[in-house]
């Protein structure tokens, strides 16, 4: 089994990077991080001894997306699991950030998703199946104030995971949605959980496992999976209770939490400052 | 003047191990997390002691790539300034996490960061240990009693518990001990374990969720950092290196039955291909 993962230096595609690993699976890994990308490359086949191949590569500029695939078209690989990890966030409301930075939430989370989904299909092992992984969001279920952006991004990728699904499914390929709560992918993944107090404990799922049963769910032909029973009963509320109502809600806890957090940080960088 | 090279040197056990033989006329060579807090660690030693010869060394430990780094400016330093010979490495740099997290290289923090990095360390800084007739000191934990090491799932991927990863890795650093007396007390070389008991630090601080939450609860009750650094100085100082492998309060104890030579050589061979490195390979001086 060929598998390219995208953002796979850290978090979460460094976990499912892990459990393909222990599966046997060959790798080929991408990454902006050049040397974390060689750091898990080392640890994956020293752990395993299979096969990893490494190129660094921003996915949001297409030149260097179309260098990474002269190397795999230059090897003749061809693959039978795409996994899309790849994904940006910035915290806070709207008018709050930089210009450009909401704009790359968009072209990393969906257009270069779109670009290299579109590139490995083209180089899917002829004759076999085909899996592959987006990674949505729980935040795709409902309107998110002070994530809108992050959270309407994820929502594409739900939506789009499951259009093609559709188109791909006559093709033995199956296409899955991944839509996590939290997860402790970072030090400030952490820190950022612990400010939600106890919605952010209960919500947050154990990356290990999120990363084993993707796989499972994957490649046994589901459409999407929603870790942990609390965050599917959440899911299923934001498709029975008014948006605008739902969007209220959101916003105070959000604000709630945002505004803890943002204290904690600017305490610490005025501590760092003296 | 005798060297002795200390990780975690910059708060709880490892700063008053510093701080207690820095006093003692020890040269200390510490390694911190943060540079910020290094300089403060140094500060506060030498308001204390203003004669203590006291350098540190910034580094995360929980990254390979970092120790190797550190491995080579400590090496570059004791050659340059120690007579290239260390006295003694004391492992004790460590951390605990309430979820599965991984290093650089996909490794679990806890096993990576408790046991892997001394590990690797003490290869990378044999040749000036083994010069020095040195001795390694890990510090370990009561809590190695009753767990096995998981050899199918040393990263404990299927199942993670904050508390068994912990127990796991403070094993691993007794079985690294037995494994290293078993190859290179002939050298000169000896091993030992200090266990602290339960002492008031802030290894819990950072580790967020249930072990924060209880952390905070249980440090409550543990003793003053100094109380263990007695036993790293008792260890430092004894001029016969002493026989025993497990120490607390200075005094020889027991340890698990799990610790035998048979299981050190098994966590020896796992630790080395993790580390990409051969014990016995070493360029000794």
């Amino acid at each position: 089994m060929n598998v390219l993962i995208t953002g796979a230096a850290g978090g979460l595609g460094r976990a499912l990077a892990n459990e393909c690993g222990r599966r046997g699976y060959n790798l080929f890994l991408t990454d902006v991080n050049a040397e974390g990308l060689l750091c898990i490359q080392r640890g994956l086949e020293r752990q395993f001894g299979v096969t990893v191949t490494a190129k660094a590569c921003d996915l949001t500029s297409a030149e260097s997306v179309d260098k990474m695939l002269s190397v795999i078209d230059t090897n003749h690989i061809r693959f039978d699991m795409l996994l899309n990890i790849a994904g940006v966030d910035f915290e806070g409301g709207f008018m709050g950030r930089e210009r450009e930075k909401v704009v790359r939430i968009i072209t990393l989370n969906d257009a270069a998703a779109l670009r290299i989904t579109h590139a490995v299909l083209e180089r899917r092992r002829p004759g076999g199946h085909f899996t592959a992984v987006f990674v949505s969001s729980l935040a795709s279920m409902f309107p998110m104030p002070l994530k809108a952006t992050y959270a309407a991004s994820k929502r594409f990728l739900l939506d789009f995971a499951l259009s093609l699904r559709q188109e791909l499914k006559d093709q033995d390929a199956n296409v899955l949605a991944l839509c996590p709560g939290g997860m402790v992918t970072t030090p400030e993944a952490m820190r950022g959980i612990a400010a939600q107090g106890f919605w952010g404990d209960v919500t947050t799922n154990p990356m290990e496992v999120v990363a084993r049963k993707t796989l499972d769910r994957a490649l046994s032909g589901k459409a999407t999976y929603i870790p942990g029973g609390l965050n599917c009963t959440l899911s299923l509320l934001g498709k029975l209770i008014p948006r605008k109502w739902i969007a209220a809600v959101v916003y105070r806890r959000w604000n709630y939490a945002q505004n803890k957090w943002l204290t904690v940080k600017e305490r610490n960088a005025c501590c760092n400052a003296k | 003047m005798n060297t002795i090279i200390i990780t975690g040197a910059t708060s709880g056990i490892g700063l008053a191990s510093a701080r207690l033989l820095a006093a003692k006329g020890f040269r200390i060579l510490a390694v911190g997390h943060s540079k910020e807090n290094c300089e403060k660690a140094r500060s506060a030693i030498l308001a204390e002691t203003p004669a203590a010869s006291v350098e540190y060394f910034p580094a995360d430990l929980m990254q390979q790539r970092e120790i190797t780094r550190v491995a080579g400016e400590l090496t570059e330093y004791v050659n340059k300034n120690c007579g290239a010979e260390v006295d003694a490495l004391i492992n004790n740099a460590g951390c605990a996490r309430s979820w599965y997290m991984t290093t650089d290289e996909g490794y679990e923090q806890q096993f990576a960061l408790n046991y892997l990095a001394g590990f690797l360390l003490t290869h990378e800084l044999l040749p000036l240990l083994t010069k020095g007739q040195g001795r390694v000191i890990m510090t370990g934990s009561e809590s190695h009693k009753g767990i096995k090491v998981h050899w199918n799932d040393v990263m404990l991927r299927r199942g993670y518990n904050p508390l068994t990863a912990y127990k796991q890795s403070k094993l691993c650093d007794i079985l690294f001990a037995r494994g290293l007396n078993d190859r290179y007390n002939a050298a000169g070389v000896h091993a030992y374990v200090v266990d602290p008991g339960l002492v008031h630090t802030d290894i819990g601080n950072k580790s967020g969720g249930i072990v924060n939450l209880v952390w905070k609860l249980r440090k409550r009750h543990g003793a003053d950092p100094a109380v263990p650094a007695r036993t790293y100085g008792w260890l430092c100082e004894q001029a016969e290196a002493p026989a025993g492998l497990y120490y607390r309060l200075c005094k020889e104890n027991t340890y698990s039955k799990q610790v035998t030579s048979e299981n050190a050589d098994r966590l020896f061979a796992l630790s080395e291909q993790l580390c990409g490195v051969t014990f016995g390979k070493e360029n000794l001086v």
